[in-house]
């Protein structure tokens, strides 16, 4: 199983999946978080942090999930009050109004969360909301795999959720 | 004299235990080659031997693997994910046998002379003239192998570069530079070799691009590929019925060529359409 890690995530990827961990250059006084994208189709290059360039290439058995990590101001505020990574998903979270894009067919669903001290979020879509029973296992053996580090001693504060 | 008689004995003595030394050793390395089946002499006249069971029996084969996979022995077909990092310190990971398109993956290093064409054709992505959808990945040994700055000072910004020892040893690649290209749709590599420039690289997948096309001929919507199965069935009896060949014609189960072409005189390329003919 091809293993990736950076900024602190590490990611078990299942058969059929790519993905990347990534910091994006920081401006101003804007910080950069870790961003890990995954999915089962060729990721452009110029993709966007949720998918935007990506997600209008999917077929009906791909997905796409992305963990964003947001700064550590965010840290004990109440969206992110649940602690720990969602690694259980079904087929009813996934809801085809719960998209940044609406695409027909598609669905999506998005949760906030803290994981070792690191306030995230977990956004995924499917290609087709039709076929969920058989993509969303798809899912969970993926975030299975997922591990986050705690937040290294002296990180500068980003920009505030919000 | 009588000293000197002493000093030649002992050295004597030394030499001798020195000299039946090295024979020993020299014995067991010729025993522990002859084990490992590279031994001198005639190994068929061990086959006695061999056929002793036990732990000593006999010479026993040993695969012996130096440099690149030969041709015959190469996993040519396969298209395993990449995963490594990027020059920045990203992770990334590819998938080539996944998503439909076709994936060029640039196998380069630093340090090699030929590599720097590649290099410096990839700063001009307008210019590779590769079909439109198709992705480009250069893939260098990973940071224990490459200096991850100077990998970065010769790719472009925006080029998909992957850092990773484990996938030169996965595509067996046998050095820089190589190329492989992997069509998504079938999931397998459908090409791969050496260049020395990019127009080579870029004809090869076009090539493959076109085959492809090909193969796929019959699954494209819209396409005029002719009637299949029971319509095409139907169509042929009644191309026979219309010819007056019914079930159990004896031209339907020809026994000679003249059978199916008349006699040798009526070959001509006026002679009538033997299906005609048997009608």
């Amino acid at each position: 199983m091809p293993t990736l890690f950076a900024h602190g995530i590490e990611a078990g990827l299942p058969s059929g999946f790519e993905g990347r961990i990534f910091k994006r250059q920081g401006s101003g006084v804007e910080v950069a978080n870790a961003v890990a994208q995954f999915s089962t189709f060729a990721l452009p290059d110029d993709v966007g942090d949720f998918g935007g360039g990506a997600v209008t290439s999917m077929g009906n058995d791909d997905i796409f999930a992305v963990l964003f990590e947001y700064g550590p101001d965010s840290v004990g505020t109440r969206l992110f009050a649940h602690q720990g990574l969602p690694r259980t998903l079904s087929a009813d979270d996934f809801k085809p109004y719960v998209l940044r894009r609406g695409l027909t067919g598609q669905s999506g669903t998005q949760w906030f969360f803290t994981e070792s001290g690191r306030p995230f979020t977990l956004y995924a879509v499917l290609g087709s909301h039709a076929r969920r029973s058989i993509l969303v296992p798809r899912i969970n053996r993926l975030l299975a795999g997922l591990t986050v580090e705690p937040a290294a001693v002296g990180t500068p504060a980003g920009a505030p959720w919000n | 004299m009588i000293a000197l008689t002493v000093v030649l004995g002992v050295v004597v003595a030394l030499v001798t235990v020195l000299v039946a030394g090295l024979l020993r050793s020299h014995a067991d390395i010729l025993k522990a080659l002859h084990d490992l089946g590279a031994g001198v002499g005639d190994p068929v006249g061990d086959t006695t031997a061999s056929s002793t069971p036990g732990p000593s029996a006999g010479p026993q084969s040993v695969p012996l693997t130096m440099g690149p996979a030969l041709a015959a022995d190469r996993d040519s077909t396969s298209a395993p994910t990449l995963a490594g990092v990027t020059p920045t310190g990203d992770a990334l990971a590819v998938a080539p046998a996944r998503g439909g398109a076709l994936t060029l993956l640039a196998f380069l290093s630093t340090g090699c002379a030929s590599c720097a064409g590649f290099w410096e054709s990839f700063r001009r992505p307008e210019q590779l003239d590769l079909p439109v959808g198709t992705r480009l990945v250069v893939v260098t040994k990973g940071p224990e192998r490459e200096i991850p700055g100077e990998v970065a000072a010769l790719a472009a910004p925006g080029l998909s570069v992957l850092m990773s020892s484990d996938a030169w040893t996965d595509y067996e690649v046998p050095g820089s530079p190589f190329f492989v290209l992997v069509d998504g749709t079938s999931g397998r590599r459908v090409g791969e070799g050496v260049a020395n420039q990019f127009r080579q690289v870029a004809e090869l997948v076009r090539r493959a691009e076109v085959d492809a096309a090909a193969f796929t001929l019959g699954t494209r919507p819209g396409r005029d590929v002719g009637i299949d199965g029971p319509a095409r069935e139907s169509a042929n009896d009644r191309e026979l019925l219309d010819a007056g060949i019914r079930p159990g014609d004896p031209s339907l189960y020809p026994t000679s060529l003249d059978d199916l072409y008349g006699p040798p005189d009526a070959r001509m390329p006026a002679a009538p359409h033997p299906m005609r003919r048997a009608g």
